[in-house]
């Protein structure tokens, strides 16, 4: 068990009270004239979280015929030069959208300790907790024209409204997560309730509540609006989660197993406008049988992936939407005695499509053996540059507020991957 | 002397006597919330901060009512309590919230949430709780009860629960002896060892590797043979635990420890005399050492000489009545995060050694000061003060339970209903395992709960004898005085009476729906949400 930065968490009520409960409104920002033009287009982000570590020997840096390179063999892409594991076929053939940094190289091998740091993009410690990369894209874009919330988290098992993710920035930029896929519970109207009789008795819920706010403290009653406000949002929302009606086509070409069902799920928050949806996969810490669970777990990835590029592709949306895929870490390239491949910071790789990428690039390499990185290694410092730059986000003039405290939205040390932005 | 002298004098010297008491510090033989109050007055004044005048009679009961007896007060108590003109009224209703029927219940609750974290609930645990509050135990037995986790002693085998609980299996991994290491010096010590595992805490100089490994050594040993049973058996701790900051490599070892107290020493038995029950092969009992680390925790952690267990403890009840710890966040006890009234947590920790640990007794003085009595409004027009200064009173936070007994008070529903409902309140409001609740967090799975679920509007539908068909027999003024006051436990203003009479209104032929709703939407009201 390593320490994290969420031990350090201070309370959320504290930097909210320290903020005068400003925090929680767009004047948090430091830079109004930047918010304004973020609302002019759409920016919004897919980012799929391949919880445990995708094996990048497995998939986007491929070292057939070496001591560590495994079984698989590295097919061509569809760009020349560009050859990728043969267990991600389809994402081989939409090589001319994918940019790969191969040179990811960053610090924490456990599980508690990379998740935290590689979603919150590890800046220099302030003593503040920094807020998950979803949860900044949505104070910093905003909640677009969705009617939905600008932070939306579809994954396996439990949902519920997740807003450790929001750190410093104040709960109101928490996710939104839908377990498995599904609307939280309680969502619809009973049909006893008429909708006429509902509005009367949330007019008068609303009127008790600004009433009791007038002299109160401010984050816990906005908190309160918010919950409700997020209820009315969704309800109205509520045919996005019935996925049957989407053709059968869509439905074969994503795949019926979880990661397929969440990312069409994804596919039709995105078309709805959501600022951020983030897509997890569980599983992937292969540490025992690595070969087979990679034969199994690869292709449920690389179908529904190559599936939403080629959508977002084909409804042009590609121009607006950032596609991330990324773990905590990647894996050894050491087979281990359980012929598994263990936790991997050293050298592994990101890809990544769309909004400001250059597509068919591939950045960095790692050495013959895949142990270390051959060019020069990028943190998740570096890749938090390169994600806002592709978003038209430029660290270099855009900070955070907590209080009166300016913060940097990256670590102010590391740059920009340029050659994967277009 | 003439006899107006004579008048005169004992009015001459109650003035006087004021006065001194007003120029001159508290002195010890004032009673302990006399002194809590000059602490906070005194800092506020440094300050220039205003202090919030006294909370009205509805906004007092209801908050007492809430904290010591955990749920709301029902409508026949409010009325008599806002009638009565005695002066001493506050401190009646303290004294028999506290040896009332609620309070045991209420603070099982609490010690329930605080100490397992929505782990996990057994019968026998919340038996042991409420029993032992229910005879006003020591809190320095209990902690000793729980530590020691006896679960053949027949007076305390509930206390097992919270040991035998983190002994376990979490999903797939192996027993988390790292946790129970932290949520030991959390919950019991105030402090959180958790990134010290591996190297003196990288920012916290006060913490040091050897408090986490010395902790750590007491329960390394221990372990679960039988959840059902909480049957927790120990190893033979024979040697010192050898460990090493992953920074400077030096060798170390640590014998089992608290920080600031002597190291137990570890007693060396003959191979084969190390048991005074030899573990049973064949029934596969385990054996009870001699040297136990659990025993010797359970005699060390809580007791006067350890002045951790005392402050954790102290500034943990003020969090529960106060809303806030004197030390915030309340596992971080260190000297670059010093209580907000340092003087204050040393005095509350001495004469909570000083009354042997009487948990009853503290809330008691505490309930008593004008800083819990303060309103939570916030003069109209001010920025809400610093919450360290306790200058204005903080809302709290309403477990699931409180909100489930408070639903069914108001609502006028029998106690009966509360079994089937706990598990559906419990995951609408109740946190994830693991998740301290120590903070006003509204969620969208709580408004969803509220605004939608069958059991939620069951509540506010009309049946014979509740809330809802009680007030639909009433005139619109006098409905609306009966829902505020069995939900909010005060009485509307001129507006919101009118407001309710709008409603009620508009549906002449559909009245009790209509007072169903204005129900509801008090229920759904932030108003009734927290103890405010």
């Amino acid at each position: 068990m390593l320490c994290t930065p969420a031990d350090h968490r201070l309370s959320r009520r504290r930097f909210l009270g320290a903020a005068g409960g400003s925090a929680l409104s767009l004047g948090g920002l430091a830079t109004p004239a930047v918010a304004e033009k973020l609302k002019k287009e759409r920016r919004q982000v897919l980012f799929v979280w391949l919880d445990g570590g995708m094996s990048q020997l497995e998939s986007w840096d491929p070292k057939p015929n070496t001591p560590f390179g495994g079984p698989f063999r590295a097919i061509k892409t569809a760009v020349p030069g560009t050859h990728i594991s043969e267990l991600l076929p389809e994402s081989a053939k939409l090589m001319k959208h994918l940019a790969v940094v191969r040179s990811v190289s960053t610090q924490d091998n456990s599980h508690s300790a990379g998740v935290d740091r590689i979603n919150r993009g590890d800046p220099k410690n302030r003593g503040v907790v920094y807020p998950y990369f979803g949860s900044a894209v949505a104070k910093l874009v905003g909640a677009g024209d969705s009617g939905l919330p600008p932070y939306v988290w579809v994954k396996p098992l439990s949902g519920g409204f997740i807003y450790k993710d929001s750190g410093f920035l104040g709960p109101k930029y928490g996710a939104l997560a839908l377990g498995d896929g599904k609307p939280p519970e309680n969502l619809l109207r009973p049909k006893e309730l008429s909708a006429a009789d509902d509005d009367e008795r949330n007019e008068l819920r609303k009127l008790f509540d600004a009433k009791y706010a007038e002299q109160r403290r401010r984050e816990a009653t906005e908190a309160n609006t918010h919950a409700f406000e997020m209820a009315a949002q969704l309800q109205r929302k509520i045919e996005l989660f019935d996925l049957s009606k989407l053709p059968q086509k869509d439905q074969d070409r994503y795949g019926t197993h979880d990661l397929g069902r969440h990312m069409l799920l994804a596919r039709r928050l995105l078309e709805e406008g959501v600022t951020f949806v983030k897509v997890t996969s569980y599983g992937w810490d292969t540490h025992g049988d690595h070969f087979n669970g990679a034969a199994s777990l690869h292709p449920k990835f690389d179908r529904p992936f190559a599936a939403i590029i080629e959508d977002l592709r084909d409804r042009g949306m590609l121009d607006n939407v950032l596609v991330i895929a990324c773990a905590e870490f990647g894996r050894t390239p050491r087979i281990n005695g359980h012929i598994g491949r263990d936790h991997w910071p050293e050298a592994w790789s990101v890809c990544m499509a769309g909004r400001g990428m250059r597509g068919g690039v591939v950045a960095g390499k790692t050495n013959d053996k895949g142990t270390e990185v051959a060019t020069d290694p990028v943190d998740i410092g570096g890749l938090f540059h390169t994600w806002y730059k592709a978003l038209g986000i430029d660290p270099a003039d855009t900070e955070f507020r907590n209080g009166g405290q300016p913060l940097p939205i990256a670590h102010e040390e590391m740059k920009p991957v340029k050659e994967v932005l277009a | 002397m003439n006899p107006v002298a004579h008048e005169a004098m004992p009015r001459l010297l109650a003035t006087l006597a004021l006065a001194v008491a007003l120029a001159s510090p508290t002195s010890a033989a004032d009673p302990l919330h006399v002194r809590i109050d000059a602490a906070i007055d005194a800092k506020a004044k440094a300050e220039k901060v205003a202090l919030a005048p006294p909370a009205s009679d509805g906004e007092f009961l209801r908050r007492a009512y809430l904290d010591f007896a955990g749920t709301l007060p029902p409508v026949s108590v409010t009325k008599q309590f806002l009638a009565d003109t005695s002066t001493d009224k506050r401190e009646k209703l303290i004294d028999s919230l506290l040896s009332g029927p609620g309070y045991a219940d209420r603070m099982a609750d609490l010690f329930h949430v605080a100490l397992l974290e929505r782990l996990g609930d057994s019968p026998e645990w919340s038996k042991y709780l409420r029993e032992s509050f229910a005879k006003n135990k020591p809190y320095d037995q209990m902690v000793r009860e729980i530590l020691r986790a006896d679960a053949k002693d027949a007076a305390s085998a509930g206390a097992a629960f919270w040991l035998s609980k983190r002994l376990e299996n979490y999903g797939q991994n192996a027993v988390d002896y790292s946790a129970l290491t932290r949520d030991a010096g959390r919950l019991f010590l105030g402090k959180n060892f958790r990134c010290c595992e591996c190297h003196d805490h990288l920012f916290i100089d006060d913490y040091k590797q050897q408090h986490f490994q010395g902790l750590h050594t007491f329960f390394k040993n221990v372990y679960l043979v039988n959840a059902a049973r909480m049957l927790v058996a120990e190893k033979v701790t024979a040697e010192k635990t050898p460990f090493a900051s992953v920074f400077t490599k030096v060798p170390m070892t640590t014998g089992p420890s608290l920080p600031g107290l002597m190291m137990v020493d570890i007693p060396v038995f003959p191979k084969g005399m190390e048991f005074t029950v030899a573990p049973d092969r064949k029934t596969n009992e385990p054996g009870v050492p001699k040297f136990s680390t659990r025993a010797a925790l359970a005699e060390q952690l809580p007791t006067a000489k350890n002045p951790d267990f005392a402050r954790n403890a102290v500034n943990r009840l003020w969090f529960a009545v106060i809303g806030r710890g004197l030390v915030h966040p309340l596992d971080l006890h260190h000297s670059r995060n010093p209580a907000s009234h340092p003087e204050l947590l040393t005095l509350l920790a001495d004469e909570f050694v000083a009354h042997k640990f009487d948990v009853k007794w503290l809330l008691r003085e505490l309930a008593l000061t004008k800083t819990y009595q303060r309103t939570s409004l916030v003069p109209v027009g001010t920025d809400a003060p610093d919450p360290r200064l306790f200058a204005v009173a903080l809302e709290k936070r309403l477990s699931a339970e409180q909100l489930l007994n408070a639903m069914l008070t108001a609502t006028g529903t029998g106690a009966k209903a509360a079994d089937a409902l706990r598990p559906k309140f419990l995951k609408a409001f109740a946190n994830q395992a693991r998740e301290p609740e120590d903070e006003v967090t509204p969620s969208l799975k709580g408004a969803l709960f509220v605004l939608h679920d069958a059991a939620v509007l069951d509540l506010v539908t009309a049946k014979p004898g509740n809330l809802v068909e009680r007030a639909s027999k009433l005139s619109d003024a006098d409905a609306a005085t009966e829902l505020y006051l069995a939900v909010l436990v005060r009485e509307p203003s001129a507006e919101e009476r009118a407001a309710v009479a709008k409603v009620l209104a508009k549906h002449p032929d559909k009245r009790p729906e209509a007072v169903g709703r204005v129900a509801w939407a008090l229920l759904a009201s932030m108003e009734f949400g927290v103890n405010h």
